[in-house]
């Protein structure tokens, strides 16, 4: 769940056309139209305000204004069945009330029900439940990782850096490598055993 | 007996940037408040190392640190023509209000330069979550001049660059790595204890300030509280990284000021030596800290909320103390990602293993802070007053912390927030953290508990917890110290 009180707007006359917010937009909602010259142009509609545009232009032409009325994205988990987000969560080795995105407090079961409706990309989740809107960076991850438990083909946008792709979890360190750092103050083997205490935990569609 | 207080230390005056609110909103300081004084560290605990700065050279002295640390590094590998990376982060700047590292980072540059005849220096400088926060230090420190205009600040969703590691593929930004070497500039001081643990402290950089998004994401969600500064390790371990790999040089500050530089080509060694000092002195201050059984916290310093200092130590270390945050046997401290995330809907932990936020917090009171980091759980957390309306539209507006004023009150100004804050609280104990130089900033009555607390805090990390800290992370203490542990 996102609450929207802020939108980006483009100074056209500070604009050069450089593609750097289109390359970091999170919900895919700016286009540069025309290979020369073009000024950037953003989508209202998908537009979430979380200012990743205005952040690294480097020539003040996007800034983040007020809006009138703020709305809400979010997706109801009554719309899907509990226990089909339950087993898409802990098929990805995520408790469904883990939270994944720290600034929007988005829960792994929002980002599966998303996924459940239809969701196919982060950028999709990113439009319906928020999550990846705010700091941008930290959740990532475990988005990825519901995607590809649900089977999805991760293609990160073309040309664009909002992401690359999945990277390793805690479970997928070899022997060798725990073994090798566990006297280093790595302690993989109690952590691997945390996250299996937090997947036995009760959840509401059993599991 | 009595003991005398001295006068509260003056903060540094706010600071104008686009992550908080203006500074002429910032009238009264808590060090303004009325019956607040001074603990100096050194009074707390006497074996604390001089200070090179502040001290009566200047930042002169900052500088000679550095060239002196400098002299035993080899240098060879890097060839007249050869481009240079200096990677440094935003957090040194905010370090003493940031001129020693920004005088570090400069002395580093000019000795290159000579000792390698290479003119094609150039400064990476990464952030933390506020993107644009490196650029403000570049402009104001004069580093882009300083750097024939080769300064630049990065951000994790800047273009990557795929990195293969033992565990798998990570990703850096790409224009950390877009030279021939990398020098590894950065502070020796703890920061965020409850995301590293501690383990590889000054490795730290490599899998958050120089990585992307991915890395960093991998770092708080995929290898859990103990094992997540691994993703640093990996990627500094990398073929990758060590085929441009020359040094690091790190500016040393304890809880009482800026003790020195340490400069070398093996960062284990270097992690070795930061730690030992780490463990003593800021070991001392948080486990100080933890001590304290009730109190107001007055926040009032130019960074985001976990940020504020007080003695050297951010204020989400003192959120994550109601247990030993430097001990390996517990798993989630009061705050870290990983416990947030495993707070559950009714806001209650989904296990047991999830320690309290300090529970002798017992009200926050925000006279000045930025946004740019997600701080919701702590007003969720802990009753949270915000003084004046400019501070909670910083709130309002950051895309970080949209909700956090549904769970914060508004105070006019600081001394109701104050007087408030206690009253709620049942305590007159008020601690502030407001990056006073070399002390804490205290209610009497916190500060007598302090100086009472003092003594005994520093046998018990010296006879006790030194030790243990250290043999959870392999680190001998003595001449026998196993150095380089790679």
């Amino acid at each position: 769940m996102r609450v929207i009180n802020m939108f980006a707007e483009v100074d056209p006359g500070k604009c050069t056309g450089c593609r750097i917010c289109e390359k970091v937009c999170p919900t895919v909602s700016i286009k540069i139209e025309g290979k020369k010259k073009g000024k950037a142009t953003i989508d209202l509609k998908t537009c979430v305000g979380c200012g990743a545009c205005s952040e690294r232009c480097q020539f003040g032409a996007v800034v983040l204004r007020n809006l009138q009325q703020p709305r809400t994205i979010r997706v109801e988990l009554g719309r899907v069945n509990p226990k089909k987000i339950s087993d898409l969560c802990l098929k990805a080795k995520l408790h469904p009330q883990q939270v994944v995105c720290f600034c929007t407090g988005t829960r792994a079961e929002e980002v599966a029900a998303a996924i459940l409706l239809g969701a196919s990309s982060p950028e999709e989740i990113s439009r319906t439940v928020g999550a990846r809107t705010g700091c941008k960076v930290e959740c990532i991850q475990p988005i990825l990782r519901l995607l590809v438990a649900a089977g999805k083909e991760l293609k990160p946008v073309e040309n664009g850096w909002q992401w690359y792709g999945l990277t390793p979890t805690i479970w997928d360190i070899p022997d060798s490598v725990m073994k090798k750092y566990a006297s280093r103050g790595f302690y993989f083997k109690e952590d691997r055993e945390l996250f299996a205490k937090l997947l036995e935990a009760e959840t509401e569609g059993g599991g | 007996m009595t003991p005398e207080f001295k006068d509260p230390v003056k903060p540094l005056p706010p600071k104008p940037s686009r992550y908080g609110p203006e500074p002429e909103n910032i009238k009264i300081r808590a060090s303004d408040l009325k019956g607040v004084v001074s603990v100096g560290v050194r009074d707390l605990f006497s074996d604390f190392p001089p200070n090179i700065y502040p001290s009566t050279k200047g930042i002169k002295a900052v500088r000679e640190a550095t060239v002196d640390a400098l002299s035993e590094v080899d240098m060879s590998m890097i060839e007249s023509g050869d481009s240079v990376n200096i990677l440094g982060s935003h957090h040194g700047f905010t370090i003493l209000g940031g001129e020693p590292y920004a005088e570090m980072i400069k002395a580093i540059r000019d000795v290159l330069i000579e000792r390698t005849g290479t003119e094609d220096v150039r400064l990476r400088a990464g952030v933390g979550l506020r993107f644009r926060e490196s650029d403000e230090y570049i402009e104001r420190f004069g580093l882009d001049k300083y750097f024939d205009g080769k300064a630049k600040g990065v951000a994790p969703i800047d273009e990557g660059i795929p990195i293969q590691t033992e565990i798998g593929t990570l990703y850096g930004i790409k224009k950390c790595y877009d030279s021939d070497w990398i020098v590894h500039a950065h502070n020796s001081d703890v920061r965020e204890i409850h995301f590293h643990r501690h383990v590889d402290r000054a490795v730290k950089p490599f899998g958050m300030s120089y990585a992307r998004l991915e890395t960093r994401s991998t770092y708080h969600h995929n290898l859990g509280p103990r094992g997540a500064n691994f993703a640093a390790r990996a990627i500094f371990n990398s073929d990758f990284v060590q085929k441009k790999w020359t040094f690091a040089s790190f500016l040393k500050p304890t809880p009482a000021g800026i003790a020195g530089v340490d400069a070398d080509n093996d960062l284990f060694a270097l992690d070795q030596r930061l730690s030992i000092d780490n463990f003593r002195y800021y070991g001392k201050i948080l486990t100080l800290l933890s001590r304290i059984d009730e109190c107001v916290a007055v926040l009032d310093f130019q960074a985001p909320i976990p940020y504020v200092f007080s003695a050297g130590m951010i204020f989400a270390n003192f959120t994550a103390s109601s247990l030993d945050i430097f001990d390996l046997d517990h798993p989630l401290p009061g705050y870290t990602w990983y416990t947030e995330s495993f707070y559950g809907r009714d806001e209650k932990p989904l296990i047991p293993d999830v320690a309290p936020v300090n529970p002798a917090i017992k009200v926050i009171v925000i006279n000045y802070a930025w946004g740019g980091y997600p701080s919701v759980f702590w007003a969720k957390s802990i009753p949270t007053i915000v003084v004046g309306e400019w501070q909670a539209e910083v709130f309002r507006r950051d895309p970080q912390n949209v909700e956090f004023m549904k769970h914060a009150l508004i105070a006019e100004d600081l001394e109701t927030g104050v007087e408030m804050a206690m009253r709620i609280a049942g305590t007159d104990k008020m601690i502030a953290f407001d990056g006073a130089p070399g002390a804490m900033n205290v209610s009497k009555s916190l500060a007598s508990d302090l100086i009472r607390m003092a003594p005994e805090v520093g046998g018990d990390v010296e006879r006790q917890l030194l030790p243990k800290w250290c043999r959870q992370r392999g680190i001998a203490l003595g001449e026998d110290a196993d150095v380089g542990a790679k």
